[in-house]
């Protein structure tokens, strides 16, 4: 595989892994099913990892609730947004068996609070304190919480991934009314931010890593639609001090079949083990190609 | 529900679609606890100043004691834009790290949990936090992603999860940045604490809680964790569309207590908030004191040192006569 630069984040992965299987946001942490499900992703196929990633596979496993939903860790009760990050991890190791079809029922019977009859006659009003389309379903990081871009963009991956051996019109329904959620609230800068474009008739910024997410989500929308955002990702690439926010658009990028530079070899590994995860997969030679979707459900 | 609690709760739409539709009309202001409180305002006209001395004075002034205490500093660590005063400035908390070793602190932590998902170690970087507090890394946890445990009735939840640092602490110390808020009317100490809620459970921003109610979950975070205390950075504080985009707005002051209401009520004055009319004020009334009357303003009077912070339309009622 790839220079110095994979290698050592690779490395990184296999030193940091904790005897459960999993890996903490930090060395030495509790295992997380976030970071846990990066490296997987990072280590797939790498030369002497499949045990590993075997062994993190059957911990993020005994996450699995009873209606779908997966737990973000071993202390935590209720299931949450990670449970498409469970999905996506499924369809890369072709598992289609029916805990992995609860979850995706999960994520299809779960959505943004705001889509509500209430809020849209709000919004339609022009009542609300934030210029927000809330005609849209998208996903929230909790049940009964608001859609946010970042869980709708994992969503998205994870339903358009899993389309082919779960199809259904349900399917089809949430993943275009996703796309149009994301696409809904652009921030009149170009980019995405945590999903509130304006507050008080005052725009927000967009964040490069909301911004990066969002075009991971948008993967198969027509070039018209995505080339502007596309721009924005590339300037806020070269911008940004957020190695997360360079991880993430980098990886968007050649998802959509750009070429960004590499990094230089001899980047510092963070201490950080999902950036390190996210680093590796933005790689030229990284799995990037995982988060694939090959286009619309 | 007034008009205005109305607009508030719909906006919350994402920032939480049903915050504020539980609001009833503001409560009467109780007295609050018993006896007075003690809230120190310090002159410091800008970081270069020796601030350590004026935290010394401060912390002083008003009796609190660390003695072989675990503290856990709690800075306002927001944004990348360091030509900005969105966060607390790396200044500030270098005095505290250093104050409360001289007191005599068995431990001195720091812990942030940005309300955005950011790159919370680059996001430290570029506030100079990295550079400027000694062995940082080594003393830094990212609240949003460290250990967590559950704790039992937080704000009407059977079980609610914090991080395992600041469970731990003995005493939090909210380093919090004087600034204007375009939900709560001010951020000050009380505000700080959203940043304990771990993103690894409840995603960015803490959406749990504007569900909750904005004012609602201020309370009921200042309620959980008793043991604190409030070093405010007025410095240079944000007025206008604040947190993020307002402008600096110099103020020249530390404000401290181990009243954190009284803290804020306090700030509020010197930026010339009515602090009657912020709502989580109002609520909190009961954790500490509001009316001037029941704060024993030490060093400095708020007369000495008010400074009008400029207010979006929005709260041009918040203004203090």
């Amino acid at each position: 595989m790839g220079g110095l630069y994979l290698e050592s984040r690779l490395g990184f992965l296999r030193a940091t892994q904790n005897a459960d299987g999993g890996w903490g946001y930090f060395p030495g942490k509790q295992s997380w099913l976030e970071p846990t499900a990066y490296s997987m992703l990072a280590l797939h196929g790498a030369a002497g990892s499949d045990a590993a990633v075997d062994h993190a596979w059957s911990l993020v496993r005994s996450w699995e609730l009873a209606d779908g939903s997966v737990r973000p860790g071993a202390g935590i009760a209720d299931g949450t947004w990670v449970t498409a990050l469970l999905v996506t991890l499924a369809s890369v190791r072709g598992v289609h068996d029916e805990n992995v079809a609860r979850s995706v029922g999960w994520l299809l019977r779960v959505a943004g609070a705001e889509h509500n009859l209430l809020m849209r006659s709000f919004s339609y009003f022009n009542l609300l304190k934030t210029k927000l389309d809330v005609s849209h379903e998208g996903w929230p990081w909790r049940n009964g919480n608001a859609a946010w871009i970042e869980p709708t963009a994992l969503t998205l991956v994870a339903l358009k991934k899993a389309a082919a051996q779960f199809p259904s019109a349900e399917l089809d329904h949430r993943v275009r009314e996703g796309e149009e959620l994301v696409l809904a609230r652009r921030c009149s800068d170009g980019g995405w931010n945590c999903g509130n474009p304006n507050v008080l008739n005052f725009d927000l910024p967009s964040y490069p890593e909301s911004t990066g997410l969002a075009l991971v989500g948008l993967q198969g929308r027509s070039a018209k639609e995505v080339a502007g955002p596309l721009d924005v990702g590339r300037r806020l690439r070269a911008e940004t001090k957020s190695s997360l926010a360079k991880a993430w658009l980098t990886i968007a990028l050649r998802l959509h079949g750009q070429n960004p530079q590499a990094p230089a070899e001899e980047s510092r590994v963070s201490p950080d083990i999902m950036l390190a995860a996210l680093e590796a997969l933005a790689h030229p030679e990284g799995n990037h190609r995982l988060l694939a979707t090959g286009g619309r459900a | 529900m007034n008009r205005r609690k109305f607009l508030t709760v719909s906006g919350a739409a994402v920032a939480g679609t049903y915050a504020g539709m539980k609001l009833e009309k503001p409560p009467q202001l109780p007295d609050g606890p018993a006896g007075d409180s003690a809230v120190a305002i310090l002159r410091a006209r800008s970081y270069s100043e020796d601030l350590v001395s004026r935290m010394l004075e401060g912390i002083q002034q008003c009796g609190l004691d660390v003695r072989g205490k675990r503290v856990l500093l709690k800075p306002n660590l927001v944004e990348f834009d360091s030509a900005t005063v969105i966060n607390t400035d790396a200044a500030v908390i270098a005095a505290a790290v250093e104050v409360f070793h001289k007191l005599g602190a068995a431990e001195v932590k720091i812990g942030e949990g940005p309300g955005h998902r950011r790159d919370t170690l680059d996001l430290a970087d570029d506030a100079r936090y990295r550079s400027t507090v000694p062995k940082f890394e080594s003393i830094f946890t990212d609240l949003n992603r460290d250990d967590v445990s559950p704790v039992s009735n937080f704000a009407g939840e059977s079980r609610f999860y914090f991080p395992h640092t600041v469970l731990a602490a003995d005493l939090i110390v909210s380093l919090a940045k004087m600034k204007t808020h375009h939900w709560a009317g001010a951020t000050l100490s009380m505000k700080n604490f959203f940043g304990v809620v771990p993103g690894s459970v409840y995603g960015w921003p803490k959406n749990k809680l504007h569900y909750l109610g904005i004012p609602e979950s201020i309370v009921a975070l200042n309620r959980q964790f008793r043991n604190t205390f409030a070093i405010v950075d007025g410095i240079v504080g944000m007025e206008g569309n604040g947190p993020i985009q307002g402008t600096p707005k110099p103020a020249g002051v530390l404000i401290m207590g181990r009243d954190l209401v009284a803290v804020d009520a306090t700030c509020c004055r010197i930026m010339g908030i009515d602090p009657e009319k912020i709502d989580y004020l109002r609520l909190a009334a009961d954790l500490g004191h509001v009316r001037a009357g029941r704060i024993e303003q030490r060093g400095e009077t708020v007369a000495q040192v008010r400074t009008n912070f400029a207010l979006i339309d929005a709260y041009k009622n918040l203004r203090l006569a």
